[in-house]
């Protein structure tokens, strides 16, 4: 049984799901198919960052990491277009409207903060690494496949936020 | 500081336009049903356009549909 609850401040509404199926059902579509995306992004790249945390390190690491890595995007494309076939069929498309863009535009914005600190986190650590290198010539870690991997984890956790951002906004009100 | 907040009469008018439903309205309008549901709990404002096809559905002026109560804190503040 999930409970999910929302809270906008004490004195204004809170609304209250025993039931995940009774959520789903009182969603819109695009709250529906935003729902769908994070819970595959979520799994799959879940389920991928496992793999490469459990393998990093490892002389193989960057031979095998690359064939997950597309299986990976394969899976969240299949399962991306397989849900929204789907959904079409269950509930009817509505196209966005003006409160879904600015939902979506407030969403992008929240999420170009958390890539922009990303990739200022990659370049420190690409900085970082090379500088530790000339100090003392030891095994660095920073390989190019764990930058591709830092880059797609933020690419990853800044689509969640705007997915999540967008979620809010639409359970909270605009 | 001005701090206002638009309050509507949506619902009402709804009713008095035989029961017209929060779909109805929506087609008519151009937005989705949550936008119409958000816009008569007074957790969304719309663009003035689209306050302006929701008056021309119901056939009122726009003043009828949607009102702005602004209170001024900083004369709250000195009284």
């Amino acid at each position: 049984m999930y409970v999910i609850t929302y809270f906008k401040s004490a004195k204004d509404y809170t609304i209250q799901f025993s039931d995940l199926g009774e959520l789903l059902m009182e969603m819109s579509y695009q709250e529906k198919s935003i729902f769908g995306s994070l819970v595959a992004m979520l799994v799959v790249y879940g389920y991928y960052f496992a793999a490469v945390l459990h393998n990093i390190g490892k002389p193989e690491f960057a031979a095998t990491g690359l064939g997950r890595l597309i299986l990976a995007v394969i899976a969240i494309i299949v399962i991306e277009v397989v849900y929204h076939i789907v959904l079409a069929l269950e509930s009817k498309p509505e196209a966005k409207d003006e409160r879904d863009i600015l939902i979506e535009s407030k969403a992008y914005r929240n999420a170009y903060f958390a890539l922009s600190t990303g990739a200022f986190l990659v370049i420190a650590s690409v900085i970082a690494a090379d500088l530790a290198r000339d100090a003392a010539p030891t095994r660095i870690l920073v390989t190019p496949f764990l930058v591709v991997n830092l880059v797609l984890l933020f690419m990853v956790l800044a689509e969640v936020v705007k997915l999540v951002t967008q979620l809010l906004h639409y359970r909270r009100g605009f | 500081m001005t701090k206002g907040r638009i309050r509507n009469n949506v619902r009402t008018l709804r009713f008095h336009s035989s029961e017209m439903t929060q779909q109805e309205l929506a087609e008519k309008v151009g937005v989705t049903r949550q936008t119409v549901i958000a816009i008569e709990g007074d957790k969304y404002s719309p663009s003035l356009e689209v306050a302006f096809r929701i008056a021309r559905v119901f056939g009122v002026p726009l003043e009828e549909v949607f009102q702005y109560d602004s209170t001024d804190s900083n004369n709250a503040n000195a009284t």
